[in-house]
């Protein structure tokens, strides 16, 4: 059985206007869900308390965000990476950003007392919010916060990370902590957000061997970014075998997403849920709690969601859109849904370095394997 | 960037007196490969881990006795830095001597030692990626004021410059590698085609003209 968390208060957390973090994206799945006849009641989560969002963040960082989100003057902004570009201060954030972590949390509770095998977060994944610094449209750490309330009742967590950007806020919150295995699959930092995420970054002291970077090259494809998830996910979890899995299920490495430049199809992502869904349920005590997190072609990641959503609550999906729900929707964001769920194949023109890159990503695996070999024992 | 920036202070000295073995022994435990011999506060020579083990190698003409001073194979004279050279000269000198040390003196009293190491060190602050942040790589025309104009236009968008990496492209440009504090680096990078500079990565730019 898998529960549905949300919470409306999530619109809170609004970027801007023109900002891509748009709470449109996860309104369209809420709504074709109902259009669809697929909607089911959803949990709704209390806000985070400040208390549970220090448990990942410093005092003065929190003390700067919640000031700021209420209109305060606070000194040193930039250094708390706020008011910049991607993170500008916009009032009522900070309560958004807590509302989303509660919901994050609630999630860990429902796997914590056993009530559901799986859940999805309808909000949440902001991977990149670091203990003291706001960073790629991320205030608190809700998928730390969330993990922290599992060790803490003592059980062992993996974190999978399929946003196309490192998960490194979740990374650093846990790199020395020998409970948390964490896996981020991404385009390579050596082009893209937020720079790190390399195979050497393998975690430290009794952490060493349980944090894996797997850093894909621009323009990788489904094909090739599937082999390298199964080559690798499946036997890290395997042999961690954690009592839950947390997974931050971006939506960006779509190949229509303008932030990046992976590949991916709305079929490669169904192929991914259910491969993750599989590895969940043969290793890891069948208990996941499912994010969205990064997704920025607004008709895409509805798309992608929705398809996760009804993968997880065994639903079939329909082979079109309805008509009017698009009507509807196409209105209000000014852009053209696609009729399908999925893609149109081919979806984009031939990569001339496709040779090239799936042997890259192939590598990738050996390597990985080959740096934790010696500690995986 | 400066040799006092980037050289060692805690030193490991040895005298001439010193024994081979123990200058090994003293490598092995120190982790370290480069030994500056002292005597009456003055550096006079050198000794490295591969000094050592050529001139105990059975494979050498005539294999000196571990227990002989280091005097008798330590390298002079020495070539030295200062600690206010800039790093790209002790660089330079070290990759034209083939030497993977050079001893600090300043008013010839031994200060610092800079190793290879050490450069690859500064070369990993120069390039690294020390803050989260999105790359830009822009080939820029070789002329005042040009750089100037994407800083500003980084700066109108609230766009911080966490690096500046450059290097010669060809005669009439500059490549210019940017490590700037934005997710977003698609759309910073169109508005900067936009403003006529050359954008390498992302790639797939359309601009505006």
């Amino acid at each position: 059985m898998c529960q549905i968390i949300y919470n409306p208060q999530y619109k809170k957390y609004n970027l801007g206007a023109n900002h891509p973090f748009d709470h449109a994206r996860v309104e369209m799945v809420i709504d074709l869900m109902k259009e669809l006849g697929y909607l089911k009641e959803m949990i709704v989560p209390d806000i985070a308390s400040i208390d549970e969002i220090l448990t990942i963040h410093g005092n003065d960082y929190v003390s700067a965000v919640e000031d700021a989100s209420l209109g305060k003057q606070v000194n040193d902004l930039e250094k708390f990476g706020l008011g910049t570009f991607d993170n500008p201060v916009v009032e009522g954030m900070a309560e958004g950003a807590r509302y989303q972590t509660g919901g994050t949390i609630l999630g860990a509770q429902i796997l914590l007392e056993n009530k559901a095998k799986k859940v999805l977060q309808l909000g949440g994944g902001f991977h990149h919010a670091h203990k003291n610094l706001a960073a790629g449209f991320c205030l608190y750490n809700d998928l730390a916060a969330a993990i922290k309330k599992m060790t803490g009742a003592g059980w062992h967590v993996a974190y999978l990370d399929i946003d196309v950007h490192h998960g490194d806020g979740v990374h650093e919150a846990f790199y020395s902590d020998e409970n948390v295995m964490c896996i981020s699959f991404h385009e390579s930092g050596e082009y893209l957000f937020p720079g790190t995420g390399w195979i050497h970054e393998l975690g430290k002291g009794m952490g060493r061997s349980l944090k894996l970077n797997v850093p894909l090259e621009p323009f990788t494809e489904g094909e090739s970014y599937i082999e390298v998830l199964k080559g690798i996910a499946e036997p890290a979890l395997k042999w961690f075998k954690p009592d839950a899995v947390v997974i931050q299920a971006g939506a960006d490495a779509h190949f229509s997403d303008p932030l990046a430049d992976l590949m991916l199809t709305t079929q490669d992502f169904e192929i991914i849920f259910k491969t993750i869904i599989q590895i969940v349920d043969e290793y890891c005590n069948g208990r996941a709690l499912f994010t969205l997190g990064g997704g920025y072609s607004i008709t895409a990641a509805s798309r992608i969601w929705s398809i996760l959503y009804m993968t997880l609550l065994g639903f079939d999906i329909p082979e079109k859109i309805p008509e009017e729900w698009r009507a509807k929707w196409e209105a209000k964001i000014g852009k053209k849904i696609p009729e399908s769920f999925y893609d149109l194949l081919p979806a984009f023109e031939p990569i001339p370095r496709k040779d090239e890159i799936n042997r890259h990503n192939k590598e990738l695996i050996r390597r990985v394997m080959d740096a934790v070999a010696g500690d995986w024992i | 960037m400066l040799i006092r920036e980037v050289m060692k202070t805690d030193l490991t000295i040895i005298s001439p007196e010193t024994k081979l073995n123990d200058a090994y022994a003293l490598m092995l435990g120190r982790k370290i490969r480069h030994l500056p011999v002292v005597e009456d506060e003055n550096l006079i020579g050198v000794v490295t881990d591969r000094d050592l083990r050529l001139a105990t190698s059975k494979l050498s003409e005539q294999p000196f006795d571990p227990e002989i001073q280091v005097r008798k194979i330590m390298k002079y004279p020495v070539r030295t830095a200062h600690p206010s050279d800039p790093i790209e000269l002790a660089t330079r000198l070290m990759r034209e001597l083939k030497i993977g040390c050079m001893p600090v003196l300043e008013e010839s009293k031994l200060v610092g030692m800079v190793t290879t190491s050490d450069l690859l060190d500064a070369l990993l602050l120069l390039t690294g990626v020390h803050q989260p942040s999105g790359r830009l790589d822009i080939r820029l025309p070789n002329r005042s004021g040009e750089l100037a104009r994407l800083a500003s236009l980084l700066a109108g968008h609230k766009i911080n410059i966490h690096s500046i990496l450059t290097y010669p492209d060809n005669e009439r440009n500059v490549r210019l590698v940017l490590r700037i504090d934005t997710i977003e680096i698609k759309f910073i990078a169109q508005e900067i085609c936009n403003a006529g500079f050359q954008v390498i990565w992302p790639p797939h730019i359309a601009c505006v003209k």
